[in-house]
Formats: C-alpha cells, structure tokens, sequence
C-alpha cells in the first residue's frame, strides 16, 4: 500500500501515509507521504516580522490551503517555498524548509535549479510576451535539450494537462498574450507542469478569474493533484473546503492551525478558526 | 516515476552553474557600460580643460572678462561670445516662456480632447527639427522678413525713447541678436511646453474639480491650483529649456553675425559661444587661437552644466513630491 | 464692473492669450515647413541623388553628402545603441536605489541635454589630434556619444514598466537572471526600446555641430571612413552660407531632405509607440 522510498529512519518516521483513515474522497487516492516540512520558519520584510514560528507538513499527491485573512502571510509563506523573495533586497528567511530531507534555505543552494522542481502560478496569469509554443517551451528549453518531436510532444502533454491542448492546439504560434485571462492562466499552469516539477505552488490562481475560469481551474487542480504536491492560497473558503485535503489557517504571520480539511471545516480545535471560518470576521 | 527522477537528475547535472557564469558576466557587462557613461563626461571635462590650458595661462582669469578678439595679434577674450550666449538666452527665454505656458495651458486645460494629441505632436515637431533648419531658414527668410517690417517698427517706437532707446539703436540688418534671439525662443519653446505639459499633468483631476466646482475659472484654476502644485517642476522645466538654449549653435551662426563685440543694442550683430565656435575652429591658426577657442567651450560647458544640473535637482524633487502624494 | 464680471473677462483673457500661443506655436511650424518645402522642392531633381557636391558656379548634387550622413549616422547608431542599452539595462535591472545608479543617470541626464558642439570638441582632442587628421570614424563617434544618453534613457525607462510579476514569474522556472533580462524583459520592452533608438537616430541625423570639427567635409565621393567625409548637415552650413545662387538651392534641398528624414522617424516612433499601447 505505502512507497516507502529508502530514507532515514527519522524521515520514515514522518511520513504519514493517509489512505486508511476512510475518510470520503480519500479511498482512492494514492498513499501519501510528507513531501516537505516547513519548520519554525520566521520572515522579514527589512525590520518587519511577517511570518512567525511557522511549523507544518505538505504532503505529496495533495492538495494544502493556506487560508486566513489579508495580510496574515500565506502568500508570504508560499514564496518561501521556492525562494523567489530573493529577488528582492532586505526580505530574508529564517529557519528550516525541508524538501525530501533537504533544507532548502541553506546558502550555498542553487536557486535556479530548485525553482526548475518547484513551480509557481501567480495570482495575475503573466504570459510571456512570446507565442504559447515558446511560453510552454521557455522553461523546458532553460535544462533540457530535446529534439523538436519530443518537445512537441511535452508541449502537447502540458496543454492537455492544463485543459488548454484543444482550444489552443491550432494556434501555437499566436502570441500568448491574445489568449483570455482563464486561458492565459491555465497557459501559467501549462508551463509550469511541462518542466515536471515535484511540486506546485499556487498563489491565489483564481482570484483575477471570472467564475466559470474558476471553476475549471479548480477542476484541474483535483486532477493535477494526482502527481504533484500542491500548495494554494486562496481567500476563497469554499474554493479551499472544495478542493482540498489539509488545511492551513494563518493569522498575523503565525499558523493558528493545521489539519485535515474535513476536520477544520467542521470541528476546528481554535476558536479563532471557528470565527473565520463562520466569517465573523476577516 | 523513472522519467520524473531522470529529469530530476538532468537537472542536478549542473546546468546551474553555467546560469550563474552568465549572471557574473552580464551583470560586469552592464556595469562596465554604464561606467563608459560616467567616463564619457569625464573625459570631456579632462578634454576641455586640457586644452583650455594654454589659454588660461597665457591671459589668466582675465580672459573671461576682456572683449578683445584679435587672431593677428593673438590675444583674445571671452566676454564678448559670454556676453552674446547670454543675451540671446535671455531673449528666447523672455519670449519663449509666455508661449510655452500658454500653450502648456491650451493643451491640458482647454483643448477639445480630439484636438490634444495632433496639437501636442505638432508642438514636439517644432522640437525635432534640426538647428541647422532653423539657421537656414532663419537667414533666408526670417532675417530679410525682420529686417523690412520688425527692427524699423521698434526702431520707430522704442527707439525712441530715451534710455531704453539705447537698447533698439543702429541700422537694421536683420540679422543680429535679435533676431538669434527669437529663433531660439522658437526653438526651445517646445521643450519647455512639453514640460511643463508633463507637469501639469500630475495635478490630480480631484484638486482640480475641486475648484471648479467651487465656480472657479479656468484661469483661476491654472493660476491657483495648478501652477502652485507645480512650482518646481515648472521651474525645472524652464531652466531646462534655457540649458537648450544656451548651448544652440546652428540655428544662432547662421544669423547672429558673428561680430566680436558688445553692444547695448540688440538690434546689432554679436557673437555667442557656439557661434563663434563653428565659425572659427576650423580655421583657427595658432596654438593660442585654437586654445582659447576651447576654453570659450569650457566655459560653455561650465554654464550648462549648472543650469542642468540644478533643473534635474528640482525636477528630482517634483517627482519625489508627485510619488508621496500618489 | 462687478466681482464677476472682472473674472470672467480675466478668464477670457487667459483663454485667448493662451489660444494665440498656441497659434503662434503652430504658426512657426507651418511656417519653417512651408518655405522649407517652397525653396527646397526646387532643387529635388534627378541629379541631387547622382551627382556630387560641385565646385560654385557648377551644377551638381548631393550624392557624396547624403552617402556620408548615412553612413555616419548608421556607425554612429550601431556604436551608440548596444552601449546605450547595456548602460540602461544596468540602471534598471542592477542599481536599485544604489548611489552610483544614481550618479550615472544623473551625469546621463547631463550629457542627454549637453550642447553638441562640446561634444564635437571633445572627439576632436580624442580622436582628431591624435590621429593628425579629421575622419569619418571620428564623426561616427561623436554621433553616437549624442545617441547613447537617449537610448539610455528609452532603455531604463521601458524596462522599468516592465511588471515585476513577469520577472517573478520567469525567475520561478528556474531561468538565470541575465536569461529573464534578455528573453523576458527585453522582449517585453522591445516596442519602447525600438522607439528610443528611432528617436535618437532622428536626432542626429541632422548634428552638424559634432560633425564640424570631426569629419568636416570633403568635396568628392570617398568611402574611405578614415578621411574626412562629405555629410548634409556641414554642407548645407558650407553652401548657405556662401553667396552662390546655385549653392544655396542646393542647400535647401539637403535642408528638406533631412527635415522630411527626421519628422518620417519621429511620427514614425509615435506611431508605433501608440500602436504598441493600443495592442495591449
């Protein structure tokens, strides 16, 4: 039933396979295993503390919603995960962030090669202003070199991943840019899986969607769910009661609690979550 | 799974290391060019002042003041081209200023909306014709056109008064400083229109209705909302504009006259930095001729360089105004 | 007269002094074109595109001089763009808020609005002195160093619209810096950048102040680049100057020409910059 791939016994420890709590919509999913454990993560922004103390597991092969308030940190946390506040001067990361065992935020790492196993989709769909082939192509083309038929191919496969292959396969060379704002996204979500990362990070994908996009971005995720491990923030509480399996509810820079979504939506040990989720306030 | 821990392992292969490579390359690259920038002015000022040398020893400080200009004899001075730079600035800044804000004023304040775009194009086309189309038409057309009709009118009316009659006195030539005068007011009027343009533009709408609302004119509205909002921009603008004007050459050798004197007239010919520059350099003869030529361009550099500098200071502080209030 | 009545009639004085700026603004403009067009038009012929520049008293063209201008502005622009956007590109993408960031685009601004014959001097003690003669290598140069502040200019402001979510994004694939610069950003930028360095070319196809001292002239065809070269610009200074009838025609038609050059590229670089916005 359980993979248990060879690893420390601390880390076969933590691994906590899902499949026999039997709680619906759990049956026939694939076991599952902690893929990355975030520990007693602070963030700064120059002077400020935004992120504090923060402790939890993402598991693989599912879905995790960060929810909370806005300016609580869960997008914060998110580009944790994969760094890319480095870009910025004066915001730094402290703690542990460990991907199968690795500590991700240690110096001598090489960014650019972890953000090629961790993919990001933005709130805002950001096409590159290039046609949709070289969009999906740009992030394969940066680690591989693969004869145009096989690049086709992975093109191809991403597309239909991302539910996009049959309205766009007849326009490839048209700029990506023409496309609607609910396919330019899911075009986001396209180059993001065609370089086969471990894992998803989505910051709030629907949020500049109308709901019929929506609606199909969620969709997908259920579907994508089944080889990644998926990280969302969302403000939308249904959207996360929905589509995911832990959830994660943050509140001023620190996770007020974690569990399986079932259980938080319907007995949450805190009654600060309890007054979110019934929306007494935020 | 085998295929995803292939990739995994193609990736680990070290490809990174060539993107960090390219990253300290680029990055040097860069750097290195935008050092060329800071290095071109510098050696400009290294350039001019080494070959200003020998003037400045021969004659001394002196030489900015004295009006002699005398190639056979070698001696030379700088007052008159200062003098004419001046002059003629002030000029196309007097006329040019008004114009300018009212047609700053046109464009964003009464314009019909259908109109703005094709008006202010024609206004920035007025700035991108070249000097030296200004100079030729100038000499051909502007200059006999000033010579029959304008210099006789003021030579008529405010020739005759006494004290300021002194200012308009002498035959009229047509060309002169006048006339340079007025063709850099056309010249500049655009950039200091453009500006001034932008300027008016970062008045928030809200302020304005504000005032309208409250029954203000439009003329109230410029007068006591817009233009106090942006002072220093506008400020900017002008001496940005007067930058241009300092520094004109074509347009000014073609119908200043090219005489190495002052006079109080400024219907006279007279000479500025640029001019006597195009005209003389080529032909200069003699180390001292040719170094004092130089030096007239260090002190024109000088100028400039003042008048931009203090222009980009106040329109850095506009934007740091216009950014907070945003 | 009444409080009101006073406003209203200072209202309508600053509206008509205002219209009459305007008018007399774009009165000049119609003017300059107009006479430009009128004295200019009659030297347009055949033989200004085939012949060159004659001695006074000869009838010629202006072959030589327009062969020297393009080739001049062409070095000029080929030397002065990649530096220019180089220089930009570190302002924009390298410096954020570091002091020498902000000392090159001030000395930028500085050389942006410098009078042009200083730079003219300047390539002369560079370049002409020690050399020995004049050149058109030299007058390459001193083109270009009037096109890099713009391109300079053009190039960090357009990388900076670039939105920072683009770079985020290309940067969570994995991609290195310099590879988000050149294949996002830049090809994000590409209509502005393209905009600039049309802008520049306009502006110094019609120098003549650095080219006065630089590549001076040269009455015959020469394509030898380290010889003084025959250019528009100084030989409609030369010509207009003089007191020959049929110099001056010519003159004149050099003047339309490079006038109809500048204002082609001008409304031309508008013209995509407006397209460029209305695309997206």
């Amino acid at each position: 039933m359980e993979h248990f791939q060879a690893m420390s016994p601390a880390a076969a420890r933590r691994a906590m396979p899902i499949s026999s709590l039997g709680l619906p919509g759990t049956e026939a999913q694939p076991a599952s295993r902690q893929k990355v454990l975030i520990r007693d993560v602070d963030f700064y922004y120059g002077g400020f503390k935004a992120l504090k103390n923060v402790t939890l597991p993402l598991h693989d092969k599912r879905v995790t919603a960060f929810i909370g308030p806005s300016g609580c940190g869960k997008s914060t946390l998110l580009r944790v995960l994969n760094r890319i506040y480095e870009l910025y001067p004066g915001q730094r990361a402290t703690g542990e962030v460990l991907v199968d065992g690795q500590n991700i935020l240690s110096p001598g790492l090489d960014l650019n090669l972890l953000r090629a196993r961790i993919g990001m989709v933005f709130q805002k769909p950001t096409p590159f202003p290039m046609s949709i082939y070289d969009n999906i192509a740009f992030g394969i083309r940066l680690y591989e070199r693969l004869p145009r038929h096989e690049l086709d191919d992975r093109i191809e496969s991403a597309l239909r991943r991302a539910a996009l292959w049959d309205e766009v396969k007849d326009k490839l060379p048209q700029s990506g840019l023409g496309l609607s704002g609910g396919q330019q996204q899911r075009l986001c979500i396209a180059r993001a899986v065609a370089v086969r990362p471990e894992i998803l990070l989505l910051d709030e994908p629907a949020s500049a969607l109308d709901p019929i996009s929506t609606q199909r971005i969620e969709e997908l995720i259920a579907e994508l769910k089944a080889d990644y491990c998926i990280a969302i923030v969302t403000h939308n509480m249904q959207q996360a009661a929905r589509s995911s399996d832990y959830t994660a509810f943050m509140y001023l820079g620190e996770l007020i609690e974690f569990d399986e979504t079932e259980r938080i939506f319907t007995h949450p040990k805190q009654k600060h979550t309890e007054d979110y989720i019934t929306g007494r306030f935020g | 799974m085998a295929a995803e821990t292939a990739v995994i392992q193609r990736v680990a292969a070290g490809s990174g290391r060539a993107g960090t490579i390219g990253d300290a390359l680029f990055r040097w690259l860069t750097f290195l060019f935008a050092l060329l920038v800071l290095l071109i002015l510098g050696g400009v000022i290294v350039a001019l002042v080494d070959g200003a040398l020998p003037a400045f020893r021969a004659f001394g400080f002196p030489f900015v003041f004295s009006e002699i200009w005398n190639p056979v004899t070698q001696k030379f001075g700088a007052l008159a081209p200062i003098y004419g730079t001046l002059v003629t600035s002030a000029i196309a800044m007097l006329v040019g200023i008004p114009v300018a804000f009212g047609v700053a004023v046109f464009i964003t304040e009464i314009c019909p909306l259908w109109l703005k775009r094709p008006l202010a194009t024609m206004i920035e086309l007025l700035a991108a014709i070249p000097s030296i189309i200004y100079g030729i038409w100038g000499l051909f057309v502007f200059a006999p056109f000033v010579q029959q009709y304008i210099q006789p009118a003021i030579i008529d009316t405010f020739g005759q008064i006494p004290g300021i009659g002194a200012l308009f006195a002498g035959p009229p030539l047509g060309i002169g400083v006048l006339t340079a005068g007025f063709i850099l007011a056309v010249m500049v009027l655009p950039f200091i229109s453009s500006i001034m343009r932008d300027v008016f533009e970062t008045v928030p709408a809200m302020l304005k209705e504000s005032a309208y609302g409250l029954g203000a004119t439009r003329g109230e509205v410029v007068r006591s909302i817009v233009l106090p909002y942006t002072r220093i921009g506008v400020v900017g603008g002008i001496m940005l504009g007067l930058g241009r004007a300092l520094g004109e050459t074509m347009a000014v050798t073609f119908v200043i006259g090219n005489a190495h004197n002052i006079s109080a007239s400024i219907l006279q010919p007279g000479t500025t930095i640029s001019a006597s520059l195009a005209n003389e350099f080529t032909e200069a003869f003699g180390d001292l001729y040719r170094s004092s030529l130089i030096a007239l361009g260090l002190i024109l550099f000088i100028i400039t360089f003042i008048v931009l500098a203090i222009a980009k200071l106040m329109l850095l502080r506009l934007q740091k105004q216009a950014g907070a209030s945003a | 007269m009444n409080i009101y009545a006073r406003r209203r009639a200072a209202n309508a004085v600053v509206t008509t002094l205002s219209v009459a700026a305007t008018a007399f603004g774009v009165l000049w403009l119609v003017l300059v074109l107009w006479t430009l067009l009128e004295n200019g038009i009659a030297a347009i012929t055949p033989a200004l595109f085939s012949q060159m520049t004659p001695p006074p008293g000869s009838a010629g063209g202006l072959l030589n001089a327009i062969f020297g201008s393009i080739v001049m502005t062409l070095i000029g622009t080929v030397i002065g763009t990649p530096t220019g956007i180089l220089a930009g590109t570190f302002l924009a993408e390298y410096s954020r808020g570091n002091h020498f960031g902000e000392v090159v685009r001030f000395i930028n601004d500085i050389l942006l609005s410098a009078p042009s014959i200083i730079v003219g001097l300047f390539v002369y003690e560079l370049m002409v002195v020690p050399m020995g003669h004049f050149s058109a290598w030299a007058g390459a140069v001193a083109l270009s160093i009037i096109v890099i502040p713009v391109v300079v200019r053009t190039t960090e402001d357009m990388l900076s619209l670039v939105p920072n979510t683009l770079r985020e994004a290309a940067a969570a694939l994995g991609t290195p810096k310099w590879k988000v610069i050149v294949m996002v950003s830049y090809r994000a930028a590409i209509q502005g950048m393209v905009t600039g360095v049309m802008l520049a070319v306009a502006r110094i196809a019609g120098e003549t102040a650095p080219l006065l001292f630089t590549a001076l002239n040269n009455q015959f065809w020469s394509t030898n680049l380290n010889a003084p070269m025959a250019n528009l610009p100084v030989v409609i200074f030369q010509f207009a100057m003089s007191p020959y009838a049929d110099w001056q025609v010519l003159a004149w038609g050099g003047a339309l020409l490079i006038t109809i050059t500048v204002l082609f590229l001008n409304i031309g670089a508008r013209a995509l910059a407006s397209w460029s916005t209305f695309k997206q």
